[in-house]
């Protein structure tokens, strides 16, 4: 047979299909710094140091980023954001907040599916540690359970400074075109 | 290879429209056209349409291998300098592309000969993948094609396959956005059909058009939520994406593209006297010369003249010989022109038939049919089913 041998109904508009993959949650560790988690059982001063580090230089990369440092403060609270080394490309100042933490994966369970990764506190849940793309960890540090789409790396929340750069080289007709592909 | 006239399904429009397809017909002209289909056998599908565009998109590789290393080559194909190391780099990193789609012109007996790869942006994809399977099942349910009729088209199962492997082997790391432009509703339809296949493959999705992609600080691209954007499948041109402002952010954006940056040599007009200069004489290439090359002149007879970066049939224009030009309007030319020897299409009842062979993930599976009343195929040509048997 050359054809597909089945269809499940394929819609050209919205998708009326909700999948949900559902994964085992992770083995995750949680600490505020490296001195605490070299204290945990099963944990080396040494690992703990090296995703800390991690951590930190992720955080550079994954923390929400801001052009005011009001609007970043409405998020974490008073003097709760630095300014971050980066620039807008029209060299004005960018500000994120502190990293609160760290997550890693749990050493005693291996914990190979776990992105090492800053973890932050929000200003209106400030009991709960959360990734930097805003999703619950946990509120206590110490090794924990989280959903499989937590323990993976952050898609980065940013702060947009421009719109609108594509689309200008698509020819302007007056005539209504349906496409552009061919 | 035949044209039989049909019996059109009383309800198919209604059908349409309730799968979303809504550009059926076109100013009162139809579009999707079942009041007739094309008939082939197995033979001619294998070994005329399905091996030789698996040999061509081979030879295809070759070309872009040698492409990406000749500044000579990337010069006569008009891509800008600042995008030639990005285009490299886009092939030794073997990112991954999804879908295209072969011209060809063939009749059924002589060998299928290429007119132009749809490389980067094809369209007609939803009306060749679901709704011409749906009609066949149809069809064939109603008497009006014989019981046991096969068509190839597994273009659906591929493209959901295709977006599991992805998945799989993290070359669509997270969520996938995918855009098209605005106000363009046959690219939307298509981009959210190709979602569609996207999430059966179990990926996150989020569609946005092309105009509301944002740049954050970083020079990263964001969506509407400003979030991130890692994987981006786009139906939208690459040498637009050169030429538009942000597209100096694409090469430091972390981005990975779909179709990637390597596919704009196969879709530029360029890759067929490429091809015809690397493999002169190939029973489906047609000779190929660009414009400005001496060369050129060895082009006997009646050709046609294409700029680069065509779509859609616009700008393309045929010279016979004793004859007035046959021109169809359009945006398209100042990058330059190639020249390629006539191949008319054929014709079945005053029709103008071209045959559309679609790949994914490099792989030959389906194919689409499309008719005018003109030598010249364009949008607005009309979708004929097919039927193997």
């Amino acid at each position: 047979m050359k054809r597909s041998k089945s269809l499940k109904i394929a819609l050209m508009g919205a998708s009326v299909l909700a999948l949900s993959a559902c994964e085992e949650p992770q083995d995750v560790a949680i600490f505020e710094n490296a001195d605490q988690c070299s204290q945990q059982d099963g944990f080396d001063r040494a690992s703990c140091e090296e995703n800390m580090q991690l951590a930190k230089e992720e955080h550079i990369r994954v923390s929400p980023k801001y052009t005011s440092v009001e609007d970043c403060e409405a998020d974490f609270g008073s003097t709760q954001c630095e300014i971050a080394p980066v620039q807008t490309s029209s060299g004005g100042s960018v500000f994120m907040p502190l990293m609160m933490g760290y997550m890693m994966g749990n050493m005693l369970s291996g914990g190979s599916r776990v992105a090492t990764q800053p973890l932050y506190r929000s200003a209106d849940d400030p009991k709960n540690f959360r990734t930097g793309d805003n999703q619950k960890v946990a509120g206590k540090t110490g090794v924990s359970k989280v959903p499989a789409n937590v323990a993976k790396a952050p898609t980065t929340k940013t702060s947009t400074v421009r719109r609108g750069g594509f689309g200008a080289s698509a020819p302007r007709t007056t005539s209504s075109r349906r496409s552009f592909g061919g | 290879m035949q044209r039989i006239s049909l019996e059109q399904r009383d309800d198919w429009k209604t059908q349409a429209e309730n799968l979303g397809f809504n550009f059926h017909t076109i100013d009162d002209a139809p579009y999707w056209d079942e009041s007739a289909c094309y008939r082939f056998s197995l033979e001619q599908i294998e070994n005329d349409i399905e091996d030789p565009s698996e040999e061509i998109e081979n030879l295809c590789f070759e070309v872009v291998q040698r492409a990406i290393n000749s500044e000579e080559i990337l010069t006569k194909l008009a891509i800008p300098t600042d995008f030639w190391d990005y285009i490299r780099a886009s092939w030794f990193n073997q990112e991954k592309n999804l879908y295209g789609r072969l011209d060809f012109s063939y009749d059924g007996q002589s060998p299928a000969k290429l007119l132009e790869y749809n490389a980067d942006t094809p369209t007609s994809l939803y009306e060749s993948s679901v709704f011409q399977w749906l009609w066949l099942e149809q069809a064939m349910e109603l008497d009006l094609i014989p019981k046991g009729c096969d068509q190839y088209n597994s273009i659906h199962e591929q493209l959901v396959e295709a977006f599991q492997n992805m998945h799989r082997n993290k070359d669509i790391d997270g969520k996938l956005h995918l855009a098209a432009c605005q106000d363009t509703p046959e690219d939307e339809g298509t981009v959210r059909y190709l979602e569609e296949c996207a999430t059966q493959a179990g990926l996150d999705t989020r569609f946005l058009f092309m105009e509301e992609i944002g740049v954050d600080a970083n020079g990263h691209f964001t969506d509407l939520d400003d979030m991130g954007i890692r994987t981006l499948f786009k139906l939208y041109p690459w040498e637009w994406i050169m030429t538009d402002d942000f597209g100096k952010a694409v090469p430091q954006s972390g981005v990975t593209f779909i179709e990637p940056a390597w596919k704009s040599i196969l879709s530029n007009k360029g890759l067929l006297p490429l091809l015809w200069e690397m493999f002169e004489g190939h029973p489906n290439l047609l000779p190929s010369y660009f414009a400005n090359d001496p060369s050129a002149a060895n082009l006997e007879g009646d050709y046609v003249k294409k700029p680069l970066f065509s779509r859609e049939g616009s700008n393309i224009e045929m010279i016979r010989q004793g004859e007035q030009p046959l021109k169809v309007a359009g945006p398209y030319g100042e990058e330059g022109h190639v020249v390629q020897a006539l191949h008319p299409l054929p014709v079945f009842e005053g029709n103008h038939t071209v045959i559309g062979s679609w790949l994914v993930a490099s792989k030959p599976c389906g194919m689409g049919i499309r008719e005018d009343n003109s030598p010249i195929t364009k949008d607005s040509s009309r979708f004929l089913p097919h039927v193997i048997y």
